[in-house]
């Protein structure tokens, strides 16, 4: 770690004699948080990678054989494992695509003057503090085709949410942009609240049109703000388990996190499930580096 | 800075002796088995055991859909949580070679465990490989996939006038599958949201298999050969693909929404009026005779699994047998119940109390055939009871079983023939991996 | 908007108030709708059309927190005249409730779960923010070599998907014997929490005045000293506010609880699910778990509502 260092202490002061020196100080704060991570996420992590060259079962006691890429080369040929990757392709498309469109949508609403407005968008936030389990569990009692108010609601009939395989997927997106879309309509509000007054004046005397407006002013100011949500949104899409795991066990539906899951603590398939694991964790990574390339960005303004 | 290092030690010290604190109980032990009315049973049964004893047995329990997973994640984990398990029949292999059970044939042995049993139970539930005399488990609980259906439904006379007139033949419990499927597709009316049957279709467990399965035995057909492990012209022969055919085919005349059912949702189906006929283990079949929890319980019949077309009569078999988990710091505490639970006074308690005995004395006697209307039907069935796979390596088999049949049954996905010819070559593939056959 | 109302935009206006409400109605519904089951009888939970006015029970909540068993015939008159109330409840449901071999009401593993919850999520959060507290103070006083690096380094380890990482956890803890424990689903908690309770406190500690410091220090203070009585009331806010965030996502998480924990450190989010009942489905005990176990989070988002934005921006964003 670091030698150089800006310290405010001067360092033949009373208190700098007494006390311990910043570099230590610097070094008792930080260094154990790094330390702890290490030694639980990234330790592990080794410990797999490993594994992942092994037909290793944590099932049997039999002792791990090295097969080198054998593993990985089966997981790239395997067409479910393909399809689980394209299951879960569509599923994050929807479910952004969706809490983008509903809650920039709603922040354009609830951005004026409404009585009661910090309330209701408390209220609004409510279903992303909740759990992902218990809410699949109680989408279920809605999603029913026999008694779910969802059906008797909107006047469906017994038309079937989770029983049908093309529809399964649709239907955890759905409830996925009920949860997150107030997410998105948090950001967008922010994003909002921050484009200068002025500009909107300036239009109005050039009486340009809402439509110019919006595309040339509101949207060009929100977009930064609005990538954030995108792409965090994609990342724990990318990562859903909980929700679609207790919503269905349809084949259509079944993410890579759920394959991820069944290969590793349901078939006990240690070996392989850990080469699985180190593709999905190389996308993850992927995907955060562009995260906080656009968080520290953001921040700049 | 040290009084907050101090109070945090503190807390995790107040957290690490709570934690131990309420499980460190004098005598207890704790038994896993899944969530159903037998397993409170088996907590009464206890109950006396404890006012015997001393000593506390809880019956800890997790719903059917993930009773396999946590079973095996807890074995795998090498964790004693559970001194004992009541395991699934399919579960022997992999328990007995993994090491997970304890060996129990020197018990079996000593207290003549194998003539005081039911012989099919004994086979099912207790030894791994099939005819090596180890044993791995006592056999608990029988049960079987039996039927329940409308007996108001049935016999109402005009109902059994439109459906001579349209079937030639008279209304009545299904003889045969083809009755089965005549019967639910006359009573298939979405407009009067009435259906025909309540079939199980989950795919997260061995649900849809054990149905099938239903039909395949009956049909005639078979999984494979249990002994050279030879798949091909078994689980995809003729017989297999028209038995796949006839339970897809009962699949046009459920509910709707009926693509993740088990036993929760095939009861429902019943009490909600929901269809006239529904496949379920007999294990489950209590809350239908109860008036507070079925509201038609006075016009709800059951009956065996009826024969296919060539009149083979089979049945999946269902139930369990308890192990001692290897990994259990009180396996003396847990011989002990054993030994008390075989004996005879409590085999029969245990019968009383509603639990399935395997034991053969109790089965024959004319109280517990009498006790409730499907016994008897349960006591027939014991008899024609066929069983998944047990190989260490089931799990794979099941998964891959689902992976093939699901998608056919539900999304209607390629033909019966297809999906089964496939099914033999991840089974093939399967078993040439662990090495069996050939 | 425009300075310039017209007739059109104030149309719209009120157009767009309705619509909010409309969709604050249509965004609670759900909630509403499991909050309500939790105090219907059996019988209405699944009803068509679904029933809205009812008289509220808490026959839930008894059946949530006993051992229930099916009954096979009805209890005696005298057995069910001689039971206290809560019982009549459950005889009335067709149940029994389970008792031990003492003649004592069984519980349900609902409590257990409950408190293990609270212990789990109150001791992991203690911890991450405690350590996250200090070492974002170095990261925002101290010049670190690599800094963006070592920051993106933290932040990523909370972004990896948890089954890729409980499968070596899963490996590990079965070598040491910490599954099923509550020390064991502490450290993955903490782990997990600690990288967001770092980003987040660096943002408060940033907005927190150099200036402060720089003057104790000129009187004497050591920097010790300097950042417990200084710094630190002055973070007291964010600490709080990034303390809610922790203790929420350990409450609500729900994969490694599954694959960690079996019984003895078995939180909420995987027991409950698995509460289908064991002969039919009953749809008010499982509402009334969820119920239970949202309150809290409900109440803290209240109290958190103006921290909401940065601590879902993992400090990036602020008001």
């Amino acid at each position: 770690m670091a030698t150089t260092m800006i310290t405010t202490l001067d360092r033949s002061s009373r208190a700098a004699a007494r006390g311990l020196s910043d570099i230590s100080i610097r070094n008792l704060f930080i260094i154990p948080t790094v330390l702890f991570l290490i030694v639980f996420n990234i330790f592990p992590l080794i410990y797999s990678l490993g594994y992942s060259f092994t037909d290793f079962r944590a099932s049997t006691n039999a002792p791990a054989n090295f097969v080198g890429l054998q593993n990985y080369r089966d997981l790239l040929n395997d067409p479910y494992v393909w399809s689980n990757f394209a299951i879960t392709a569509k599923y994050v498309i929807i479910s952004v695509a969706g809490q983008l469109l509903v809650g920039f949508g709603m922040a354009m609403l609830l951005n004026r003057d409404i009585p009661l407005k910090g309330l209701l968008t408390t209220l609004l936030l409510l279903p992303m503090m909740l759990s992902m389990a218990v809410v699949g569990l109680f989408w279920k009692l809605l999603y029913d085709p026999s008694w779910g108010v969802i059906n008797y609601a909107l006047g469906l009939g017994n038309f079937e949410w989770l029983a049908n395989p093309k529809m399964a997927l649709y239907a955890v997106a759905l409830t996925d942009i009920w949860m997150w879309s107030p997410f998105v309509m948090l950001l967008s509000l922010a994003g909002l609240s921050a484009v200068p007054k002025h500009l909107y004046e300036a239009a109005a005397i050039d009486r340009a049109g809402p439509f110019y407006t919006f595309f040339r002013i509101t949207l060009p100011l929100v977009a930064p703000i609005l990538m954030i949500a995108v792409i965090f949104r994609t990342m724990e899409a990318f990562k859903t388990f909980d929700l679609a795991y207790i919503l269905t066990t349809q084949p259509t539906a079944e993410l890579i996190s759920i394959r991820l899951y069944k290969m590793a603590f349901q078939e006990w398939q240690t070996g392989r499930s850990c080469a699985l694991a180190y593709i999905v964790l190389i996308m993850v990574l992927a995907i955060t580096n562009i995260y906080v390339k656009y968080l520290n960005k953001v921040k700049e303004r | 800075m040290r009084k907050l290092v101090t109070s945090v030690l503190a807390g995790i010290g107040l957290t690490l002796a709570c934690g131990t604190s309420v499980y460190a109980q004098e005598k207890s032990l704790t038994i896993f088995w899944a969530e159903w009315d037998p397993a409170n049973y088996l907590q009464e049964l206890g109950n006396e055991y404890e006012k015997e004893t001393g000593v506390k047995i809880t019956v800890e329990t997790t719903p059917w859909s993930d009773f396999q997973t946590k079973a095996f994640t807890e074995f795998n984990a090498h964790g004693d949580a559970y001194d004992m398990v009541v395991g699934d029949s399919q579960w022997l292999g992999a328990g007995s070679t993994g090491g997970h059970y304890v060996d129990l044939t020197d018990f079996f042995n000593k207290h003549k465990v194998g003539d005081v049993m039911a012989p099919a139970t004994v086979k099912y539930y207790a030894e791994y490989p099939g005819g090596s005399s180890k044993y791995w488990a006592i056999p608990l609980e029988g049960d079987a996939v039996g039927w329940s259906y409308r007996k108001d439904w049935f016999e109402d006379p005009k109902e059994k006038e439109a459906f001579k007139a349209k079937y030639g033949y008279d209304l009545d419990v299904p003889k045969d599958f083809k009755a089965l499927r005549d019967i639910a597709e006359f009573f298939y009316r979405p407009d009067q949201k009435k259906y025909g049957i309540a079939i199980y279709t989950d795919n997260s467990y061995d649900a849809m298999a054990m149905g099938f399965e239903n039909a395949l035995f009956s049909y005639g057909g078979e999984l494979g050969d249990y002994s050279t492990y030879k798949v091909d012209g078994f689980i995809n022969s003729d017989k297999a693909v028209a038995a796949l055919d006839a339970y897809k085919e009962l699949y046009k005349f459920t509910p709707p929404g009926w693509a993740k059912s088990f036993f929760v949702e095939d009861n429902q189906a019943i009490t909600e009026n929901l269809a006239a006929m529904s496949m379920n283990y007999f294990a489950f079949f209590p809350s239908l005779i109860n008036e507070a929890s079925n509201p038609n319980a006075k016009n709800t019949g059951f009956f065996a699994n009826p024969p296919g077309p060539n009149g083979d009569q089979f049945a999946a078999l269902g139930g369990q047998g308890i192990s001692i988990v290897s990994y259990s710091q009180k396996q003396d505490e847990a011989i002990k119940f054993l030994e008390w639970f075989i004996k005879d006074e409590t085999q029969k308690k245990w019968a009383a109390l509603g639990g399935y005995t395997c034991s053969a004395a109790v089965l024959k006697s004319p109280e517990f055939q009498n006790a409730t209307p499907y016994n008897k039907a349960f006591y027939e069935t014991m008899f024609k009871v066929k069983d998944f796979w047990a190989v260490p390596e089931y799990a794979e088999l099941l998964q891959q079983l689902n992976q093939r049949v699901y998608p056919y049954m539900i999304g209607g996905e390629g033909t019966a023939k297809e999906t089964l010819d496939a099914l033999a070559a991840d089974w093939n593939a399967t078993f040439k991996k662990y090495g069996r056959g050939q | 908007m425009a300075a310039v109302r017209t007739s059109s935009e104030i149309a719209f206006n009120r157009v767009a108030i309705v619509a909010v409400l409309v969709a604050t109605v249509i965004f609670l519904a759900p909630i509403y709708w499991i909050a309500s089951t939790a105090f219907k009888p059996r019988n209405l939970a699944t009803t068509i059309p679904p029933t809205v006015v009812f008289q509220p029970e808490i026959s839930p909540f008894v059946k949530l927190f006993t051992k229930r068993s099916q009954l096979r015939t009805p209890p005696s008159p005298e057995e069910y005249a001689a039971a206290p109330w809560w019982e009549r409840v459950v005889f009335d449901g067709g149940e029994k409730i389970v008792r031990d071999g003492k003649g004592q009401v069984q519980w349900s593993g609902y409590p257990s779960r409950f408190m293990n919850s609270l212990i789990i999520a109150i001791t992991s959060t203690v911890l991450a923010v405690g350590m996250g507290t200090f070492t974002a103070y170095g990261f925002s006083r101290f010049k670190v070599k690599g800094e963006a690096d070592l920051l993106f380094f933290i932040l990523s380890t909370r972004m990896l998907p948890p089954v890729v990482v409980a499968i070596p956890m899963f490996l590990m803890y079965r070598a040491v014997g910490l599954n099923d424990s509550h020390v064991g689903l502490i450290i993955l908690y903490t782990a997990f929490n600690l990288s967001f309770s770092v980003w987040l406190m660096k943002g408060f500690m940033d907005e927190i005045p150099k200036e402060y410091e720089e003057a104790a220090l000129v009187d004497g203070y050591t920097r010790m000293e300097a950042f417990f009585k200084i710094v630190l009331p002055e973070a007291a806010t964010g600490i709080a506010a990034t303390a809610v965030f922790c203790f929420i996502t350990a409450w609500n998480e729900y994969a490694f609880a599954l694959i960690m924990t079996n019984r003895r450190a078995q939180t909420a989010p995987p027991f409950i699910p698995s509460q289908v009942g064991s002969g039919l489905p009953d749809w008010t005990v499982i509402a009334a778990g969820t119920f239970l176990f949202l309150l809290p989070v409900a109440i803290f988002t209240f109290l958190l509502r103006n921290h909401l934005l940065r601590g879902m921006s993992f400090g990036a964003i602020r008001k």
